[in-house]
């Protein structure tokens, strides 16, 4: 190699050297406005094509139909008679009385909150294990926490009739135990416990997080200091994990509150949630009021969420957590008082969660390998033969696997660097930021049948330029619209990370020269890595679950995804849909412990 | 026969065979190589694609090699209402014509669009051959091709379902009854046009009253509670009259599934096709219809979908009236009675049963 080529290379070194650091310099603000581009193209603008129904009636400016939903105690019960003029003393006074009505937004929002309460009890437990508590297997079992969120409806009531039912599983131990018999379908505690099936794990998950982030050096202060056991808990960690179990509680009321298929797959009609009134209406064509009916069920869940981003912004964790929590054994080391008791209760525990996390699952591959005639592999066949003979217009399993894998990747790959940047303009400090933040969470509160019409008309139909239809759709605009399902589960988790960070090390940081984009990269997510990957696997999570835009934006059955093929799947008998529902159970377990492992959530950063 | 326009809650598209047809616009392949004609049909999915048997792939076939023509079943998610949506809108409908919509299907697409869907069906052979009472549209735009019966099932080990409606209110039967919300699927919609037939559209909801004490079930969709039903959740489940061919196919005990016709009527859920107005292709539209109607044609359509057919001279197995069971006398709404009523009926029963 001659002077001079080195000259050329050193000088290509500094060329390229100069690029990256002017992408660098631009990455944040070109980031953040593909990430708004994306949004409004594949989320407000379809949705507001549906909500400016509810506004606009026959050509005319109006908001008789919302004054028409507020008004109607079908709706919204003993409120209604605020709107005629009763006095608040004496609404609630209604609402007190044992013939209270809370109407269909008010039963809606109270199902909801008892679900979450459920969660976050189901929740809880089980952070506590995965964070405090070394075992085999630890790290894999909190990989699968998360499985539950991706289960079609369908394959969980089967799950839940299965082992809740008359002759469930449930009652079959039960009796065993000569406890006698409990009957708990078709109610709402069922369907509250189907919640919690689904909502649980995403306490457990993002409490999970929170825990592992808790610096150690801040406990062993506090014990150095004279402070009990109890009272460094309570004084140091606890204040680092409300802010988690809070926003657990707070998602759980937003999805429970748009519940729909589970609700009258597990409860019954009389049981009928908001969600199932706007479906009604969309289907009849009554899009004005299902419109309303929608903003109104919008409005309660990101109010909602707006209460708790208020309150994470003042309660931010000062994390500078470098060294974790030491982990305990499972086994006792010792026959102590202060050794068992927190075993036994977490033993306690463990039989609640068979039953209410194993049981259902197990049941569903029960239900896979069972015929007329006991144990079989029959539909496991049926789905090979599917595979080997479908016509080109019906879905076989393995493109269903195969796309579901893609298009999650895609979506996390996309979803990931969305929530970091909105995560990072949301954390900064100006007036009205939380408002911001709240409405970039509404994918999550929104009615997804809202969102599907949306979609179609906005993007499917597409709009006319200069005499050509420009209509969106296909794989790509499948991966967009899980992408904007999944990124508000990211900014959730790096968020309060974010909130929290040591502003001195991001300052002596910028002060080094360092543009936005590195110290983003290269000091503050590394410090709230865990909670990176936490939203990573939620979006993930998301994506594999996602059914209604799936449906909506596939240009064929080649794009079609494992809760497509289930769907497709349904038949008299369980065996078929259950087969593909353990494949789906199987694909995206792994698919967990690999994010988890590649992410090396384990403070091992 | 097992609509799922439930479980298929929002949206719609289009599970069409049709490469890359969406992108830009819309699926245009009127003429394909060779000067082949496409036929694009719209229907439900599991006309095409069910764990059982669909008609579609069959039809498909034989369609094809006589007609010289490529037929493309279209299976958008929220089935006839995708169509309604697109006209609407003001886009193309791009399917020539739809398999599958019943009376108060017409009636919605009626009461929703000001100019019409579909199109006059014209003179068709085999239409003369459909049975009295099936066609079910005043203006001859849709001509039944298949019809169910919904009824009552019951597992004849556990109980023996009463044999009316009132039947249905004693208290050997409080908790037995699983039915479907009435607004989300067929045949929930059937059982409670049933109940508007015998009590009248006064007397329904006092009917349902009753019913609700005595703790029927009403579930989502037919899925869920036909599921809860083989679990043994409830004895009695709103289903199909051809419960018992699956039964036998799948080798279950029969006495698990009998079939009760409240006050001996079953409701007659008529299923129809026709051709969409502003179709590319009119007239292979209407030759498929004519093919639909052949009696060999019906018998298979009749076997595949587990339906009865619409004609008279089908062609079916001799065995098959042994598990397909027909109502001594088959009852339904007309398009007219339907008209202006039937999305009330939904909506007050709604309310009443919903009441929190």
């Amino acid at each position: 190699m001659t002077d001079a080529d080195e000259g050329t290379d050193s000088g290509r070194e500094a060329g390229e050297e100069q690029v990256r650091a002017r992408l660098e310099r631009h990455a944040l603000p070109v980031l953040a406005a593909g990430t708004v581009a994306l949004l409004l193209g594949i989320f407000y603008y379809p949705v507001a094509t549906v909500f400016v129904d509810s506004v606009v009636v026959e050509g005319r400016a109006t908001l008789s139909v919302f004054v028409g939903i507020l008004t109607d105690p079908f709706y919204v019960g003993d409120l209604a008679g605020l709107a005629a003029g009763e006095s608040p003393l004496s609404v609630l006074g209604d609402l007190l009385s044992p013939d209270r009505r809370l109407g269909v937004v008010g039963f809606t929002a109270y199902q909801a909150a008892l679900s979450s309460v459920a969660s976050v009890v189901l929740g809880l437990p089980a952070a506590y294990l995965l964070a405090r508590y070394e075992f085999p297997g630890r790290r894999t079992l909190r990989s699968l926490t998360i499985l539950p969120f991706v289960l079609p409806s369908i394959m969980v009531a089967v799950g839940f009739v299965a082992t809740f039912g008359q002759n469930g599983t449930l009652n079959a131990v039960l009796g065993t135990l000569g406890l006698g018999e409990v009957d708990l379908l078709f109610t709402l505690e069922a369907v509250i416990i189907a919640h919690a099936f689904y909502n649980a794990p995403l306490v457990a998950r993002v409490t999970t997080a929170a825990w592992e982030s808790v610096d150690a050096s801040a406990v062993e202060t506090a014990r150095s200091l004279g402070a009990s056991p109890r009272r460094a808990f309570l004084d140091v960690v606890a204040p680092q994990l409300y802010p988690s179990v809070l926003m657990g509680a707070a998602l759980t009321f937003v999805f429970t509150f748009g519940t729909f298929p589970i609700v009258l797959a597990l409860g019954g009609f009389q049981l009928a949630t908001v969600e199932v009134f706007v479906y009604q209406l969309i289907r009849d064509f009554e899009y004005a009021e299902a419109a309303a009916l929608a903003i109104v069920e919008l409005v309660v869940s990101l109010g909602l969420l707006y209460a708790y981003l208020r309150y994470e912004a003042r309660h931010s964790v000062r994390s500078r957590g470098i060294r974790p929590l030491p982990r305990r054994p499972l086994r006792p080391p010792s026959r102590s008082l202060g050794d068992l008791l927190p075993r036994a209760g977490l033993a306690v525990y463990g039989v609640v969660a068979l039953a209410v996390f194993v049981a259902p699952i197990a049941s569903m591959v029960y239900a896979s390998v069972s015929g007329p005639d006991g144990l079989t592999l029959a539909h496991y066949e049926f789905l090979v033969r599917r595979q080997a003979t479908a016509a080109a217009f019906q879905v076989t399993p393995w493109d269903a696997v195969r796309n579901s894998l893609l298009f999650g990747v895609g979506s996390l790959l996309l979803a990931l660097p969305m929530g970091v940047v909105v995560a990072v303009l949301t954390t900064r400090e100006y007036r009205g930021r939380k408002l911001v933040d709240a409405v970039g969470m509404a994918p999550l509160a929104v009615s997804s049948i809202v969102v599907g019409i949306g979609l179609l008309r906005g993007l499917v139909f597409g709009v006319e330029i200069g005499g050509t239809r420009l209509a969106i759709g296909g794989a790509l605009a499948i991966v967009a619209a899980h992408a904007v399902s999944g990124y508000p589960f990211v900014v959730r988790t790096v968020a309060p990370g974010l909130e929290g960070m040591d502003q001195s090390l991001v300052e002596s940081a910028r002060a080094l020269g360092a543009p936005r984009a590195r110290v983003i990269s290269d000091v503050e997510l590394p410090l709230v890595w865990p909670a990176v990957v936490a939203g990573a696997a939620f979006a993930f999570a998301i994506s594999v679950g996602e059914f209604s835009a799936t449906v909506v934006l596939a240009t064929g059955t080649d794009q079609f995804t494992m809760p497509v093929a289930i769907e497709r799947f349904i038949g008299r008998r369980l065996g078929p849909a259950t087969a593909m529902g353990v494949v789906l159970l199987v694909v995206t377990a792994g698919s967990f412990v690999v994010i988890d492992r590649l992410g090396g959530a384990d403070g091992g950063f | 026969m097992e609509r799922r326009s439930f479980l298929a809650a929002a949206g719609a598209t289009v599970a069409t065979s049709l490469t890359g047809c969406s992108g830009i616009g819309t699926t245009g392949e009127t003429s394909t190589e060779s000067g082949r004609r496409t036929l694009v049909v719209g229907t439900y999915s599991p006309f095409i694609d069910a764990p059982s048997s669909s008609p579609g792939a069959w039809l498909k076939e034989q369609f094809e090699s006589e007609f010289d023509a490529r037929l493309v079943w279209q299976t958008p998610s929220n089935e006839l209402n995708h169509y309604i949506e697109r006209r609407k809108a003001g886009v193309d409908v791009e399917a020539d014509l739809y398999v599958g919509l019943n009376a108060d299907d017409l009636v919605r697409v009626d009461e929703t669009l000001d100019e019409s869907l579909f199109a006059d069906a014209g003179d068709l052979n085999g239409q003369s051959d459909v049975k009295d009472g099936l066609s079910f549209d005043p203006e001859g735009r849709a001509v039944p091709f298949d019809t169910g019966y919904v009824s009552l099932v019951f597992d004849g080990t556990s109980t023996t379902a009463p044999e009316t409606f009132d039947g249905l209110l004693t208290e050997d039967h409080a908790g037995d009854l699983i039915t479907q919300n009435p607004s989300s699927s067929d045949t929930g919609r059937a059982f409670m046009l049933h109940t508007v037939k015998q009590f009248g559209a006064d007397g329904y909801l006092d009917y349902w009253a009753d019913l609700q004490a005595n703790d029927v079930r009403v579930l989502g969709s037919w899925d869920d509670s036909y599921s809860a039903w083989s679990e043994g959740e409830a004895p009695i489940v709103t289903s199909y009259s051809t419960d018992r061919v699956y039964a036998d196919r799948y080798d279950q005990n029969l006495e698990k599934h009998r079939i009760r016709f409240l006050n001996d009527q079953g409701y007659a859920n008529p299923e129809g096709m026709a051709v969409f107005e502003g179709a590319n292709e009119p007239d292979l539209a209407r030759e498929f219809m004519q093919f639909l109607l052949r009696p060999e044609v019906q018998g298979e359509i009749a076997v595949r979908n587990v339906a009865f057919p619409a004609t008279t001279n089908a062609d079916l197995p001799s065995d098959y009236a042994k598990f397909a069971l027909e109502p001594p006398e088959p009852v339904t709404f007309t398009y007219d009675e339907l008209q202006g009523s039937v999305g009330e009926w939904v909506k007050d029963w709604s309310q009443q049963f919903a009441q929190n």
